[in-house]
């Protein structure tokens, strides 16, 4: 065997060992897992001042992470890694297989996805007899429910058939797909205005959204089940709570969810299918 | 106290001179002069490599350090985002790329609970553990401490995520420190060599023609007045040689110019010696001649009674043994050969002569001899039968001065490489208007003394290459003594 393939073995080996060992170690902290929509630097900065809130609340550290991507996280979702999950309504039907479920939503405008495009670039109305041929479309990753789900569904019901009018570009996370778009790299770009409205302000200068879709339940925030009830509720507090106080506000702002949480069910992501 | 000595001859000063002009090594200018650049560049050399190590020493452990932090720097910038997305796989290769960096003893990252994600020690992932540091070490590490442990806290929006912890190994540091040591040692010793050669180089073309000018001088002093250097430098010592060359030239000038005065006074000194001679042997035979002449006449007369006539036929007799006497002292004198160096001990050869004359019946009871010999050899280049001689000659004044009686001492003893013969009276000593003169010819302080002895004794002993030394006081004694060279 050559030094390099016996190394990416040992890496391998290393790699389940690791993966096991997180799986097996009991714990005195709570592990909130963020879906990877964004880069993990900005999902970072954005949700652990909600951890550190959590942290004090509970009584034990919240550990912020997030996944490499939507099929880590949803394997470490199945796996029960995460206590605390934030996603989108897509995976949380998948999610709620695994024991999680829905104690609050973000309470601000609908959940819908966007088609965003260069100001100067080919792509000014999305018409299907206007689109030529040869474009590129951008998304973060095939499971992401706003930016690639619905808008697919949205230009299948104005009969553009993505996979054979454009060619398809997978970014790992939404700020990458935008930057595509705003770089050439593709000539539409479909994602959620979350993530539109965290560009820095001469990226959004030159791009405009063309379409946007039907609106979707917003994206929860869910729990694993087992979780002791009185955290559950202390979880549910706090977040209901967090548009009522000064630090509060500091949270959602950091978050870029100005109208904090609103209660969910369960029962409000029945209907949500791909 | 009165003392005399003779002018030292030539070649005793030749050979004293010889001895003094041989130096030791360490004395020369060339031991000196390579000495002074071997020092100097040893000192010189030695400061300048001791602070350079010294710089280059605190450069490479700065360097380590830089080093160091700029790849924990770099690890907590690689690994923030698979840190935070919890991407075991991207910190295996941020890890195992940082790993392969030279120097890297171990590296590990650890989440903000303290489990370790990724680490060199694949026993430690996905455990829980205690940080190995708090903060990072500096340099000077402890002794015994062969790892710089470096952290660098991985933040994001103010708050630590985790932690990059790197070791950087001291092993390729302490080498390169050994290796610039080592190299300024070399350094030194090649500065020491490549000094001392050229001060060598230097020291042999100035001192070369020193050697030259001094093996002249040595021909000089050998009375070779011949001599010159051949030096054409266009130096000092160039310089120093034609002065010299000018003053051998106007010293064998000057040489032969003595040399014919000389000449010509010793001459004229021997005109007059044989004159002064011819006046002495007249006036010593006058005397004798005198009485055996008076003494033939009143014997011709009739009238003379038989016994006058007898007295008279021995005073006859008694003056015609002294003119003997005087014609024999004066033949030994004006007939010493060349004398026949050869190896000898001279210790038999005085206690022979002192047993010859203590035996002697004519020695007064009253005067005593002793015999002093500090060693048991004392072998000289000597002529047997002229130092006996001498032996004899100088014993029997030193008698002859005692007719009162007295202690004689005859003594013997080496002097480093010399030996000294001492012959001591206790007599009435010489007057001191005489001391300068007792060595020449017929000048004696005695009524019965030809004034020969002492004149034999200096010109066998000049024949030795040596003197004879005269201390007198009157009264006390005299002493009279001479040095031989030991064979």
């Amino acid at each position: 065997m050559r030094p390099r393939s016996l190394q990416a073995a040992l890496a391998l080996c290393l790699l389940l060992f690791a993966a096991a060992a997180f799986a097996q170690a009991p714990r005195d902290y709570y592990r909130l897992g963020v879906l990877p929509l964004q880069s993990p630097t900005k999902l970072a900065a954005m949700f652990m001042p909600l951890a550190d809130d959590l942290a004090k609340t509970l009584g034990r550290p919240v550990q912020f992470v997030t996944a490499p991507s939507f099929a880590a996280y949803m394997q470490r979702v199945q796996k029960r890694e995460y206590d605390i999950i934030y996603l989108n309504p897509l995976l949380y039907t998948e999610a709620r297989k695994y024991g999680y479920r829905a104690i609050a939503k973000v309470a601000q405008e609908p959940f819908t996805g966007i088609l965003v495009v260069r100001k100067d670039g080919p792509i000014q109305r999305l018409d299907p007899k206007h689109l030529p041929d040869g474009l590129r479309i951008g998304f973060p990753d095939p499971n992401a429910f706003a930016a690639t789900v619905m808008t697919r569904q949205y230009m299948r019901s104005l009969g553009i058939d993505v996979s054979k009018k454009f060619h398809i570009h997978y970014f790992r996370s939404q700020d990458s797909a935008l930057m595509a778009l705003y770089s050439g790299l593709v000539d539409i770009t479909g994602t959620w205005r979350p993530s539109l409205r965290s560009m820095p302000g001469y990226v959004r200068a030159k791009l405009r959204i063309v379409a946007e879709t039907p609106p979707q339940p917003q994206m929860p925030i869910a729990v694993r089940a087992g979780l002791p009830r009185p955290d559950v509720k202390r979880i549910t507090d706090l977040l209901l709570r967090l548009g009522h106080g000064e630090r509060g506000h500091a949270i959602l702002k950091a978050l870029g969810f100005e109208d904090g949480f609103v209660r969910a069910t369960d029962a409000e992501y029945l209907g949500v299918r791909q | 106290m009165n003392t005399i000595a003779e002018d030292v001859p030539a070649g005793m000063i030749a050979a004293d001179a010889a001895k003094s002009n041989r130096l030791s090594w360490f004395a020369t200018l060339r031991f000196r002069l390579i000495l002074s650049v071997a020092l100097v560049h040893a000192v010189l050399m030695g400061a300048f490599i001791w602070d350079a190590v010294t710089e280059q020493s605190d450069s490479i452990r700065a360097e380590l350090q830089n080093r160091g932090h700029a790849l924990s720097s770099l690890m907590a910038v690689a690994t923030t985002n698979a840190l935070l997305a919890e991407d075991l796989a991207s910190l295996a290769e941020v890890i195992d790329r940082t790993q392969r960096q030279p120097d890297v003893s171990y590296a590990e990252v650890i989440d903000a609970e303290g489990n370790v994600l990724a680490s060199t020690d694949p026993s430690r992932v996905g455990r829980r553990v205690t940080p190995r540091i708090q903060k990072s070490e500096t340099m000077p590490l402890a002794p015994n401490d062969g790892v710089l442990d470096l952290r660098e806290n991985i933040q994001v929006a103010g708050r630590d995520v985790g932690a990059v912890f790197v070791g950087m190994s001291t092993k390729n540091l302490h080498q390169a420190l050994a290796a610039t040591r080592d190299e300024g040692l070399l350094f030194i010793l090649i500065a020491l060599v490549v000094g001392s050669l050229a001060a060598w180089a230097l020291s042999f073309a100035t001192t070369r023609n020193l050697h030259a000018m001094t093996n002249a001088v040595r021909r000089i002093t050998d009375g070779d007045l011949d001599v010159r250097v051949n030096i054409q430098s266009r130096d000092e010592v160039g310089l120093l040689a034609r002065a010299f060359n000018a003053m051998v030239g106007s010293l064998q000038r000057t040489s032969r110019q003595v040399r014919l005065e000389h000449e010509k006074r010793t001459e004229a000194e021997r005109l007059a010696c044989v004159g002064e001679l011819s006046a002495s042997i007249a006036h010593e035979i006058r005397n004798p001649l005198s009485a055996i002449i008076n003494s033939v006449q009143l014997m011709t007369r009739d009238n003379v009674p038989e016994a006058d006539r007898r007295e008279l036929a021995g005073i006859m007799t008694a003056e015609s043994n002294r003119l003997q006497n005087i014609l024999n002292d004066f033949l030994t004198f004006s007939r010493i050969p060349e004398s026949k160096l050869a190896e000898t001990d001279l210790c038999p050869l005085l206690r022979d002569t002192v047993l010859l004359l203590s035996n002697d019946p004519a020695l007064p009871k009253s005067v005593k001899i002793q015999t002093r010999i500090h060693a048991d050899e004392c072998r000289a280049r000597i002529d047997s039968d002229q130092m006996r001689q001498v032996f004899m000659n100088l014993i029997l004044n030193g008698i002859q001065a005692m007719p009162d009686g007295g202690n004689l001492t005859v003594e013997v003893q080496p002097r480093g490489e010399r030996l000294s013969v001492r012959v001591a009276d206790t007599g009435r000593g010489i007057p001191d208007d005489m001391l300068d003169k007792v060595t020449r010819p017929f000048i004696t302080g005695r009524k019965d003394g030809t004034g020969l002895g002492l004149s034999i004794v200096q010109r066998i002993l000049m024949q030795h290459g040596t003197k004879l030394t005269i201390v007198s006081h009157k009264d006390v004694g005299t002493e009279v003594s001479f040095e031989l060279e030991s064979a």
